[in-house]
C-alpha cells in the first residue's frame, strides 16, 4: 500500500446479526493529516473506530492501519497506535506520572528511555504542575491532556481521538486543538470524531457517516462546494431583522423557504432563487418585523450535513 | 406516603430487569437448604480405615467384616506392614488403622481375648469419637470370647477442639479473603472504563491476569503469617509440622483461590454482582470443606462438589501439617490438586477475558 496513506479502508463492513453497523466504507487518511470523522450517534462511528483499533473483527472488506491488516494483525496495530477515549479511562487513583509509567511499560518502554518519554509528554501537554496529584482530581481539560499524553507515550504515528473535547470548556478545547495542530505539523496523524462543527472546520479532511454508510468525504472547502448542498434553483442568504427568533418562525412558514436556522442573531435561509429579496422583507414587514436587508452567503459545514442528511431522509 | 406505589412499581421493574440478582435471590435459599441439610451431619459413618491383618485367618477376617457391618468402618486399604498403616494416618489417607497381630485366631480359639491394635487420627474430634464407638461396642457375635481393642489416639490425643478447628479456620478465612481480593479486579476496571484503554494496548491477556494475581498472592501470604501468629497467641495452637512446608504448600492454595476470584471478576458484569458471587462461594467453603462437619457424612454428589473447592484440599494440608505433623511428601496429592485447580482457573479466566468486543 502507499506509504502516504496511514489508514486505508476498502469496503469495510461490520454486521451485528441482521443489523449492518458499518456498510462498505472506503476511506483513506493521509499521513500528517487531521481526519475528522463525523456522524450522528448510532451511525456506526464507534464501530468503525473499534475495527480500526483492532478490538473488533470486521465482517467484510479490508482495512490497513499503519500497514497492518486489522483482521489479521490486531495486536500489531495496538502497538502502533495511540487511543484517547471520550470518557476518562485512566486510573484515577494513580498520578499522571504513574499512569504514564504504567502504560509506557505496557508498550514495552523501559528504564531511562521510559523516564525520558514521560518527561517529554508531560512537557508537551504542559502538566508538570499536576503530574503528581491523583488523576481523578484533575479538571476535565487536564484529564483530556493527560489522556493525550498517554496516547503519545510510545510515539505512535497515528492517534485515534474519540470525541476528545466532549464536556470540556472552550479554553481547554482551543488549547487541545492547538496542540493537535502542532503535533500534526510534526508528522503525527490524528483520526478524530466530534460533534462540534468548528472542530470539523479545522480538520484537513472529513468523512461523514450516516446510517452505516460513509456518504461524504473531502476537505471542508470541497464539501461546501458540493452541488447537493445548494440544490438547483436555490440560494443561501442571511437575513438581518430586529427579532431574529420571531423572524425565524415567520420565515419557516413561507412556501419558498426550504430551510431556515438562526446563526448569531441572523436568520440563514435556503430559499428558491426565483424569489427576490424584496419578497422576503415584505413577508417580515407584514408580521411587524423590520428587516435590515439580505446578504448572499455560502453554506457552513453544518448546512452541508443537514442538507445532505435531510435529502437522504426524504428519499 | 407520597408516591408509595410509584416507588414500589419502580423497584419491581428494577428487579425484573436485574436478572442476576433475581436468580441469585431465588437460587440461594435452595442451595443453602441443600448444603446446610446434607453437609451438617455429625453422625459420621464410613470412616476410612487401613488394615494390617498379620494373622490373616478366618477368625480375623470375620472380626473385620463384623466391624464393617457396624457401618462406622470402611476399609480402604489392606497392607502387610503396620508401619504403612501409621504412614497412611499421618498423610491423611486413612483415619483409622487396625493391626491384627499374628496369633489372633489361636488366642481366640483357646478362649482368650486377643489384642487388636487400633490407631485413631484424633485431628477431627467428630471422626475420632465415632471411631472409638465402633470399638467400644464390639461386634456381638464374635465366637468364643471378646477382642481387646487397644485404642491409641494418635494426634491431638486430648481432643482439644481448638487444635483441630483453628487449622481448619485458617483455610476458611484465607479462602474467603483471597477470593474477595481479586473478585473485583477486572469488573472494577470494566465499570470505571479503564478496561477500554487497556483493550487498545498490546497488553497480554495472560500477563494481565497473572499481573493481577501476584500482588494479592504476596498480600495473602502476609495474611497467613498474621493468622498463624494469632492462632498461637489467642488459642495456643502451634503447628506440629514445619512452618516452611506449611508456607510453601499454602502458595498453590492462595493462587487457586485468587484465581477463583479472578474468574468471578471476568463473569460478573458489575461490582455488585461480583460481591454476590463472592458470597456464593463463601458458604460452600465453610460448609463443604470439612470445616464444620466431616466430609465423610456427605452424600456422594456433595462430596464430589466439595472436591472442587480449594479450601477442601487446603484444609487437609493445614490439618495434616499443624495437627498430625505431616511432612512435605505426605501432602503432595493435595498440593497437586490445588496446583491443577489454580491452573485451570487461570486458563478459564484468561479465556473469558477478551481483549476484543464480541
Amino acid at each position: 500500500m502507499a506509504v502516504e496513506n496511514i489508514v486505508d479502508v476498502r469496503g469495510l463492513t461490520r454486521r451485528f446479526g441482521a443489523f449492518t453497523a458499518v456498510d462498505h466504507v472506503d476511506l483513506t487518511v493521509a499521513k500528517g493529516s487531521i481526519y475528522g470523522f463525523l456522524g450522528p450517534n448510532g451511525s456506526g462511528k464507534s464501530t468503525l473506530i473499534r475495527m480500526l483499533c483492532g478490538v473488533l473483527q470486521p465482517s467484510g472488506g479490508q482495512a490497513f492501519v499503519n500497514g497492518f491488516n486489522v483482521a489479521k494483525e490486531p495486536e500489531s496495530i495496538k502497538r502502533s497506535i495511540g487511543y484517547m477515549s471520550q470518557s476518562f479511562s485512566l486510573y484515577r487513583d494513580l498520578s499522571p506520572r504513574e499512569n504514564l509509567d504504567f502504560f509506557g511499560g505496557i508498550y514495552g518502554l523501559k528504564g531511562q528511555h521510559l523516564q525520558d518519554r514521560i518527561r517529554a509528554v508531560i512537557d508537551l501537554v504542559g502538566m508538570e504542575r499536576y503530574a503528581d496529584q491523583p488523576s481523578g482530581t484533575l479538571s476535565g481539560g487536564w484529564k483530556q491532556r493527560l489522556a493525550l499524553a498517554v496516547a503519545l507515550i510510545h510515539e505512535p504515528p497515528l492517534i485515534f481521538l474519540d470525541e476528545p473535547t466532549a464536556g470540556i470548556d472552550p479554553v481547554a478545547r482551543r488549547s487541545l486543538w492547538d496542540l493537535l495542530f502542532d503535533l500534526a505539523g510534526q508528522g503525527k496523524t490524528f483520526f478524530v470524531t466530534t460533534h462540534y462543527m468548528d472542530e470539523a472546520e479545522r480538520c484537513s479532511e472529513i468523512g461523514y457517516i450516516y446510517l452505516s454508510k460513509l456518504i461524504l468525504k473531502g476537505t471542508p472547502a470541497e464539501l461546501k462546494r458540493l452541488p447537493q448542498v445548494i440544490p438547483p434553483g436555490t440560494r443561501r442568504v442571511a437575513v438581518m431583522t430586529d427579532n431574529p427568533s420571531l423572524g425565524l418562525r415567520t420565515l419557516k412558514r413561507l412556501s419558498f423557504v426550504r430551510d431556515a436556522t438562526l446563526v448569531e442573531a441572523e436568520v440563514h435561509l435556503l430559499m428558491e432563487s426565483a424569489t427576490s429579496d424584496a419578497e422576503v422583507i415584505e413577508a417580515l414587514m407584514k408580521e411587524g418585523l423590520p428587516a435590515h436587508g439580505l446578504r448572499e452567503i455560502g453554506p457552513s459545514l453544518e448546512d452541508v450535513f443537514v442538507t445532505v442528511t435531510r435529502s437522504l431522509e426524504q428519499t | 406516603m407520597n408516591g408509595l406505589w410509584s416507588v414500589v412499581r419502580k423497584e419491581f421493574m428494577h428487579l425484573r430487569r436485574d436478572r442476576a440478582t433475581l436468580i441469585i435471590a431465588l437460587i440461594l435459599p435452595i442451595v443453602q437448604m441443600i448444603i446446610f441439610g446434607y453437609a451438617i451431619d455429625f453422625d459420621v459413618r464410613h470412616i476410612q480405615t487401613a488394615v494390617a491383618d498379620l494373622d490373616n485367618s478366618r477368625e480375623s477376617r470375620q472380626y473385620l467384616s463384623q466391624l464393617h457391618a457396624g457401618q462406622y468402618i470402611d476399609y480402604i486399604a489392606s497392607v502387610s506392614d503396620p508401619e504403612v498403616v501409621a504412614d497412611m494416618l499421618r498423610n491423611g489417607s486413612a483415619r483409622v488403622g487396625i493391626t491384627i497381630p499374628k496369633g489372633f485366631a489361636r488366642t481366640l480359639l483357646k478362649g482368650g481375648n486377643p489384642q487388636v491394635g487400633v490407631m485413631i487420627d484424633g485431628s477431627d474430634a467428630q471422626v475420632s469419637l465415632r471411631a472409638r464407638f465402633a470399638f467400644v461396642t464390639p461386634p456381638s457375635q464374635i465366637p468364643r470370647g471378646a477382642t481387646d481393642a487397644r485404642i491409641n489416639v494418635l494426634f491431638n490425643p486430648d481432643s482439644k477442639t481448638a487444635n483441630f478447628m483453628i487449622p481448619g479456620l485458617i483455610a476458611v478465612i484465607l479462602q474467603i479473603v483471597t477470593v474477595a481480593l481479586t473478585a473485583f479486579s477486572v469488573v472494577r476496571e470494566k465499570e470505571i472504563g479503564t478496561l477500554e484503554q487497556l483493550m487498545v494496548t498490546p497488553v497480554g491477556r495472560l500477563a494481565l491476569m497473572i499481573g493481577k494475581l501476584i500482588p494479592y498472592a504476596v498480600l495473602a501470604m502476609v495474611e497467613l503469617a498474621a493468622i498463624l501468629t494469632l492462632s498461637d497467641f489467642l488459642f495456643g495452637v502451634v503447628s506440629r509440622g514445619s512452618l516452611v512446608s506449611l508456607t510453601i504448600m499454602s502458595l498453590p492454595f492462595v493462587v487457586a483461590s485468587l484465581s477463583l476470584g479472578l474468574l468471578i471478576s471476568t463473569i460478573a458484569q458489575t461490582q455488585g454482582q461480583a460481591l454476590q458471587f463472592t458470597i456464593l462461594t463463601m458458604m460452600p467453603s465453610i460448609l463443604l470443606s470439612g470445616y464444620v462437619s466431616p466430609r465423610e457424612t456427605m452424600p456422594g454428589w456433595l462430596y464430589m462438589i466439595s472436591n472442587v473447592l480449594p479450601a477442601t484440599h487446603y484444609m487437609q494440608i493445614t490439618r495434616g501439617i499443624m495437627v498430625r505433623g505431616a511432612g512435605f511428601g505426605d501432602l503432595i496429592p493435595q498440593s497437586s490438586v490445588l496446583i491443577v485447580i489454580a491452573m485451570l482457573l487461570i486458563v478459564l479466566s484468561t479465556a473469558r477475558f477478551k481483549k476484543s468486543i464480541a
